[in-house]
């Protein structure tokens, strides 16, 4: 394989650490805003769940606008294309996600009980639909999107904003809000002490069941789907245009991968297994464990959705031969290098000062002392 | 095919929200470098005074910072959501720095952020101290990224067309970081930030000390936000000059825009002090000129000239007319790749591919495109000169007012009498908005200035916007300006309820709110207490 | 040892601030000047406040002085 065959592969794969990074950090936070009104009945109690990821929220965000600015630079076709065909969506979840910052930051600001409920419910929206979104734009990615584009590549969407509400984007959608309440729930369990604690624990172990059921539920229902295969085409490692290729469409095909290559069935058995023993380890009171069982499962339902896509990252239900590949919609090959020579350098330097911020703030946080403190939120 | 009206929606959609953005970023830019500044000598003097400083302008910092957040959020996502074939078609070059301002600026911002807020209690001095400075690192760290993105719309360097993938890639990364404009752009960019946060804790500091409160933490922020102040503002204007020199060059249209410049004349120019420039008639009225003066500004040298529209108009022709068989090459190669006729003659015509796609907008055909439609295109090239010949005097009068006051204020805050002038305290709180005001009409010549191009010469703005629906664009255009106007009012009123509050430490927080409601008693209690 | 460690971590610095100048200088001019400019400015502020602490104890001084003069 080419050299630039090679990059695309390793872009592929980094783009796969950045949207685990991202579910597990911003999903975290995002859980705990979905459950917060759950958890804490009190305005005192909400403050106290609040405060736990207080500290954080801001730099886990960081990897949501990394999410995207990775794929702008690594995929740029992929983020040209499905940005603007996922118009309404897009928007929802941006409308939704701007609202966290302000939720934070400015609830706690005044004493009216009005003024923070409504930052709660705003909290809790901007929770829940990014969510929701996010597990939604994968399982459209399994159904195909309608889009071609012209002789110059200006990408056309044709389907309307109802269209990516089909039933199995929905599913996927909650599966992707369940395990993100379960991380939001085991956070919570981490910070939080009493009833708080407790209403985390029931949190967990429900969302976690409901995990598992879903995922299992997307897996038979892919099975019976309409796959893509990638008859010919320019390849791997070869500068392209997404005209050039020839796709069919086969049912069960988005299983090859897995029947290609046994090693990969690991994958949806750590996303089982995470869900399962998270699922136990949140019910034995044992929430660390239980935080890193729920990070892989992330990795094991993300990883189980990319492998079955590969090498499509997203396919068009309209042209299908115009379907956006890794090999078809990477940058070019110095781009891409310089890429991976920033990431290579700054991630395990994010990686070290994030748990550095994390062993600082770690600990519990006491009610006593979030109503004392002037700086929490 | 694009619809103008939803390229026109688009435009309108990105500057309300860049404009708005760019409310928020500049205080973040500067008031981090300040905080860190009041920190410092916290830590070397360990007088508390200079924590409560940092502390209670951390305050109003994060207040502001969150809406920063929030508004760029909106960036990242708009680039993909309205402007698809831009981002497509310089997505290889233009994605780069922003995926790096993600790795190197903002996870160093936002993950320290946290500390900073949080870690009072939890770190040491020396430690939080490095904390803070590592935010005001992140965040002029991102300005740099962005600006060297948006530095690559204004002086496309470092970057090539491939016609196998149709779009822009990128040749070297050094030289698009490295280009005159992104420098001269970042340093103007992220220094007029530093003087934005010196007016606002110099504003907010006099109308402390003119109603007596919290005298000894104003006056020491007065003086530091003066001294912060007066040293930017020299920079700012600085670069500001080296920025028009070294895109005066660059971007002949848009200098000819900034200085109202019709007609091409001889050295030495003229300079327009004032002009009510006409786009209708091509020319200026009503003009009252400096002789001399525009040679000396914008070439350093009495005897340099630059090209006004009328010559710029006539060069346009000429690249259209080269641009054409460019664009007819492509839509060969896109059909038939590997045609090594198409190749040479795209090669030939390379440089003028972008002025092929101007004229693309009145003829879909390029190669039946007649005379008429292509002068109209070659008119296009000139933007629309009056909002950008104003919105640049206006700023450079800002900029000059704000140096003299600065240079005042430095003088009354050096001999400690400065709350004996309370005129100049009056005028220090009038100038809050000024700086703002100045950011935002900078972000307006150098954006309307570069139109009709997304990127200078190479992609027409026409052609960038994703092919949406009228319906959509307003749809969205309405659900920003509605969150927006929420939010900018959340904003203003917790940030004016904090100022008014004022410092308070921990053991204060009972009479926050009767300090709320009675202001004047309030004051003349705390300043009884402290001094 | 913690002089030391000190020593080598300020020569550390040091020896990043050098390589970080003769690759801007040549290349970087004014992102240079921007990293020496903010770090002065950052530096002027700071001291113009300690100043204004030293304005006050001199002022504080000669108060105090002058009463005692007064006094004798």
């Amino acid at each position: 394989m080419e050299i630039y065959g090679v990059f695309q592969v390793i872009w592929w794969l980094l783009l796969g650490v950045l949207l685990v990074g991202l579910a597990v950090m911003v999903g975290m936070d995002m859980g705990v805003g979905t459950i917060l009104r759950y958890v804490g009945r009190t305005d005192l109690e909400r403050r106290v769940a609040l405060n736990i990821i207080g500290p954080h929220w801001e730099g886990n965000q960081v990897w949501f606008v990394l999410g995207g600015g990775a794929v702008f630079a690594a995929f740029p076709l992929i983020y040209a294309t499905a940005f603007s065909g996922f118009y309404v969506v897009m928007l929802l979840l941006l409308w939704s996600m701007i609202l966290r910052p302000l939720g934070f930051e400015y609830r706690s600001k005044l004493p009216s009980a009005g003024w923070r409920s409504m930052w709660d419910w705003a909290l809790f929206v901007s929770g829940l639909l990014p969510m929701v979104v996010f597990g939604a734009a994968f399982g459209n990615l399994f159904k195909g999107v309608p889009f071609h584009f012209s002789w110059n590549l200006t990408s056309t969407y044709t389907g309307s904003f109802l269209f990516l509400l089909n039933p199995f984007a929905i599913l996927c959608g909650l599966l992707s809000l369940s395990l993100s309440a379960f991380m939001g729930s085991v956070t919570v369990m981490n910070g939080a002490e009493g009833a708080i604690y407790e209403r985390g624990r029931t949190m967990a172990r429900v969302s976690s069941a409901l995990a598992i059921v879903l995922f299992a539920v997307g897996g038979f229902w892919v099975h019976g789907m309409q796959g893509y295969v990638l008859t010919s085409g320019p390849g791997a490692g070869v500068p392209q245009t997404p005209m050039q290729q020839v796709v069919t469409l086969t049912d069960g095909a988005w299983f090859a991968n897995f029947h290609a290559h046994g090693l990969l069935w690991l994958l949806p058995a750590l996303g089982f297994a995470g869900m399962l023993l998270g699922l136990l380890a949140a019910g034995a009171r044992r929430s660390h464990l239980a935080w890193w069982l729920g990070a892989l499962a992330w990795l094991g339902v993300i990883g189980t959705a990319g492998v079955a896509l590969f090498p499509f990252l997203l396919p068009s239900s309209s042209v299908p031969a115009q379907s956006l590949t890794v090999w078809n919609s990477s940058s070019s090959q110095l781009t891409l290098t310089w890429m991976v020579g920033f990431a290579v350098v700054f991630v395990p330097l994010i990686l070290w000062y994030t748990s550095w911020a994390f062993y600082v703030m770690r600990g519990k946080v006491s009610a006593e002392h979030v109503a004392a403190d002037e700086h929490s939120y | 095919m694009h619809d103008i009206t939803v390229v026109d929606l688009s435009r309108w959609q990105f500057a309300t929200t860049a404009l708005y953005h760019f409310l928020f970023v500049p205080l973040t830019l500067g008031l981090s470098f300040l905080l860190a500044a009041m920190e410092t000598v916290y830590v070397t003097t360990g007088k508390q005074i200079y924590r409560d400083m940092a502390q209670f302008w951390g305050k109003l910092f994060l207040i502001n910072f969150a809406l920063g957040v929030a508004t760029g959020l909106t960036m990242e996502f708009e680039f993909g959501t309205n402007w698809s074939f831009y981002s497509s078609f310089v997505g290889d070059i233009f994605g780069a720095p922003l995926a790096i301002e993600g790795l190197m600026a903002f996870f160093l911002e936002a993950t320290f952020i946290g500390m900073m807020v949080f870690g009072w209690e939890r770190l040491k001095r020396g430690q939080h101290l490095a904390v803070t400075y590592m935010v005001a690192l992140g965040s002029n760290l991102s300005a740099l990224w962005i600006l060297v993105a948006n530095s690559f719309m204004q002086t496309p360097e470092g970057a090539s067309f491939n016609p196998v993938t149709m779009r822009m890639e990128l040749g070297s990364l050094s030289q698009l970081i490295f280009s005159h404009d992104a420098q001269a752009k970042f340093v103007h960019t992220s220094i007029a930030g530093y003087v934005t946060g010196a007016i606002f804790v110099a504003g907010v500091s006099a109308w402390y000390l003119l109603r007596n409160r919290h005298v000894e933490l104003a006056r020491r922020s007065f003086r530091m936000a003066v001294l912060f102040g007066v040293l930017s503002t020299a920079g700012v204007i600085t670069l500001g000059d080296a920025l028009g020199f070294v895109g005066g060059q660059a971007q002949p249209t848009k200098l000819a825009a900034m200085e109202g410049l019709w007609k091409s004349e001889s050295a030495p120019m003229p300079f327009n002090l004032v002009a009510f420039p006409s786009q209708k008639d091509q020319a200026n009225h009503g003009q009252v000129q400096v002789p001399y003066a525009l040679s000396l500004l914008v070439t350093h040298s009495m005897d340099g000239t630059v090209p006004g529209f009328d010559k710029l108009e006539q060069q346009a022709v000429e690249r259209i007319r080269g641009g054409i068989p460019a664009v007819e090459a492509l839509q060969t190669l896109s059909s038939k790749p590997g045609d090594v006729d198409a190749l040479a003659q795209f090669r030939a015509h390379e440089k003028d591919l972008g002025f092929g796609f101007l004229v693309q907008r009145y003829s879909q055909d390029v190669s039946k495109a007649t005379d008429a439609e292509i002068s109209t295109a070659a008119r296009d090239t000139i933007p629309q000169v009056a909002p950008i010949f104003w919105s640049f005097r206006v700023m450079v009068a800002m900029g000059l007012a704000m140096l003299a006051f600065f240079v005042l204020a430095v003088i009354f805050s050096l001999r400690n009498d400065v709350v004996r002038h309370r005129w100049f305290l009056k005028i220090a709180v009038w100038m809050i908005p000024v700086p703002f005001l100045a950011c935002e009409m900078g972000w307006l010549v150098a954006e309307l200035g570069r139109q009709p191009w997304t990127v200078y010469e190479l992609l027409p703005t026409w052609m960038s916007a994703s092919t949406h629906s009228v319906g959509y664009m307003i749809f969205s255009l309405v659900g920003f300006v509605g969150l927006y106007t929420v939010f900018i009012i959340a904003e203003m009123y917790l940030m004016l309820r904090a100022i008014r509050t004022g410092p308070e430490r921990p053991d204060d927080g009972d009479r926050d709110s009767d300090s709320l409601l009675n202001d004047s008693v309030n004051g003349g209690r705390l300043a009884g207490a402290e001094g | 040892m913690k002089t030391f460690l000190l020593f080598v971590l300020f020569m550390l610095i040091a020896l990043v601030v050098i390589v970080l100048a003769v690759v801007l200088g040549d290349s970087g001019a004014w992102y240079f000047a921007w990293l020496v400019g903010t770090g002065m400015i950052v530096l002027v502020t700071a001291a113009g406040g300690a100043m204004l602490d030293a304005q006050d104890e001199h002022a504080a001084m000669e108060a105090d002085a002058g009463a005692r003069t007064r006094r004798a």
